[in-house]
């Protein structure tokens, strides 16, 4: 039932030579960016995860996906700790991550090449997943020939393509336009609910996170732990006008009500860090 | 809780290498050719009836400076009797040569330097003390060494290339996107797929930018080599003429090298868009 297991996790970075932080008054060359964060996710669960911008929620993802070792504490999969990349997770990034030189079909080619697929097989699963996400008619252009939001169709549609077991996603759509973002939004969970695969969905778009989850992950600000975990209960498959509900209204009202304090602390670090600057 | 956070600025790259920008690919090649032509035939035309009227008018010697329809019969004789075409190819071979066993040292090896720090660290000295040596300064040395044959010919002409397609190696590697990297290890790629697959394809506009830098001064360098101590080349035909007082045959040589470089630059430009093809927003579909 459990997939994803994190406990204790903590993090710490050692900045660059000539980068210094200063906390209460005592500069250092160590930053703590996750203090004890536990989270248990479940097969087939959309988690999203909100929290000031700068509290660790990339890092967390990084933990998971076994780009980045924790300080102490573990994150597992199925019980396993992870230490490298597992071959059943996907990562899909804010900035789509596409290679430039390759093709939308190449790009989507590219996860199944390095696991040693052959040609054949791959491109054939490829187009599948590029048409999956509308793209037919597209395979052969570069990715600075689409747009936004077809580079990030074109990056989720690689992810998928290995059949992940967790994906990961980080912002991933918080640089397209808001109409792009809502497509977005309703097509990725119209494929989810096909493939039920585990989902931790790191946003800063309070709506966005609860339209997509079964729980809204509330992290502090930096160091970050979870602070709440608020589950939604909407019905599934959901429309996007589901956001005009009482009910959405209502968990909009608890997700900002347990962000604000979070946010403006972030606040106030970043205005005395500036304050410092000048 | 008080927070400051102090960050010295980012180090930039000694080269500030980036992409062509996308706006300077707008217009095809074939009308960009074309319109340079039209805009800069007048000059030419002029320069080339100067060098007509001024010998034969007596303004200058024409035994230095021979008018240009005696250049051009000359050159027309040497193409016929096909000496013109055995010093080009030789001239040719030794920079081939010298270049393509540059690429073959400066590619893995800038690989290599710019992927581990450690390693760019330790041989950066070097590199920074060799590169400042001109090849023109280590022919004798080649020559004392290699002996007067094709191998200090395709010494220099190696020298000349290695370091410009060394450090464009270097900073191509570098200029690698880090997201990109991050990605690839996400799927999974192996430290020799992550070589080639994504930071070799993220160096490759840098490389060539390199390789085009270093034809040419591969090629200038034989010729130069060729002046000092050969019997053979573009560079020897110059010479030779020059100190025969065959001054037709001297400028046909200079005239054979101009139109050489121009053609080959030609080329390399060509290569190089080949090379960056997929760096061009020509259309973007709906969203
Ligand atoms: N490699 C690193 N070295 C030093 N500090 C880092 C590194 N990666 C992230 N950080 C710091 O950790 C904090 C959290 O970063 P991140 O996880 O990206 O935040 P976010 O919640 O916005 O995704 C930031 O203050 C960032 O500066
Ligand atoms: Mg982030």
């Amino acid at each position: 039932m459990e997939r994803i297991a994190v406990s204790e996790l903590r993090k710490t970075f050692t900045l660059k030579p000539g980068q210094t932080i200063t906390v209460d008054g005592i500069t250092s060359n160590r930053i703590a960016v996750l203090d004890g964060v536990d989270l248990t996710i479940n097969r087939g669960e959309f988690i999203t995860v909100v929290g000031p911008s700068g509290s660790g929620k990339s890092v967390l993802l990084d933990v998971i996906a076994g780009l980045t070792e924790a300080t102490s504490g573990i994150a597992t999969i199925d019980g396993l700790h992870v230490t490298k990349p597992h071959a059943r997770t996907a990562y899909v990034f804010q900035q789509y991550a596409l290679f430039p030189w390759r093709t939308a079909l190449q790009n989507v080619e590219y996860a199944l090449e390095v696991r040693g697929v052959a040609t054949a097989e791959r491109r054939e699963k490829a187009r599948y997943f590029l048409h999956l996400f509308g793209l037919k008619g597209f395979e052969d252009r570069f990715p600075s020939q689409l747009s936004g939001g077809m580079q990030q169709r074109v990056a989720i549609a690689r992810a998928l393509s290995t059949d992940p077991q967790v994906l990961l996603m980080d912002e991933p759509f918080a640089a397209l336009d808001a109409q792009t973002r809502d497509i977005l939004q309703s097509e990725l969970l119209r494929i989810w609910e096909q493939i039920k695969t585990t989902v931790v969905f790191v946003t800063h778009s309070i709506d966005e996170a609860i339209y997509l989850a079964d729980r809204v992950v509330v992290m502090t600000a930096r160091p970050a732990r979870v602070k709440e975990i608020i589950d939604i209960d909407l019905s599934r498959p959901r429309e996007l006008d589901v956001r005009n509900s009482d009910a959405f209204n209502t968990y909009r009202g608890r997700v900002w009500e347990s962000l604000r304090d979070e946010v403006s602390k972030a606040q106030r670090d970043w205005a005395l860090a500036s304050s410092y600057a000048n | 809780m008080s927070l400051t956070i102090d960050q010295s600025p980012p180090i930039r790259n000694a080269l500030g290498f980036r992409r062509r920008s996308k706006a300077t690919k707008a217009p095809t090649a074939l009308s960009e050719t074309f319109s340079t032509l039209t805009i800069g035939l007048p000059a030419l035309i002029a320069f080339a009836l100067l060098w007509e009227v001024a010998p034969r008018a007596g303004w200058i010697n024409a035994l230095f400076f021979p008018p240009l329809s005696r250049v051009l019969a000359t050159l027309w004789e040497m193409i016929m009797s096909g000496q013109l075409g055995e010093h080009i190819g030789i001239s040719l071979q030794r920079a081939a040569a010298g270049f393509v066993l540059a690429v073959v040292i400066a590619v893995p090896l800038g690989l290599l330097m710019g992927r581990y720090s450690l390693f760019e660290k330790a041989s950066d000295f070097l590199v920074q003390t060799l590169r400042n040596t001109s090849q023109f300064a280590l022919l004798p040395v080649f020559i004392l060494v290699l002996g007067i044959g094709e191998a200090s010919k395709i010494a220099i002409t190696f020298y000349a290339a290695v370091f410009f397609l060394l450090i464009n190696t270097i900073v191509g590697v570098k200029s690698a996107d880090p997201l990109l990297i991050k990605a690839a290890r996400s799927m999974g790629t192996s430290d020799w797929n992550m070589f080639k697959k994504v930071i070799f394809p993220s160096a490759i506009p840098s490389i060539v930018a390199g390789a085009r830098l270093g034809v040419k001064t591969s090629l200038f360098s034989v010729i130069a080599a060729e002046m000092l101590a050969a019997q053979s080349g573009i560079g020897y035909l110059i010479q030779h003429s020059s100190l025969m007082l065959e001054t037709d045959r001297m400028y046909a040589g200079i005239l054979t090298l101009t139109i050489i470089g121009l053609l080959l630059n030609y080329l390399l430009v060509a290569g190089e868009r080949r090379a960056t093809h997929w760096h061009s927003s020509a259309d973007s579909g709906p969203n």
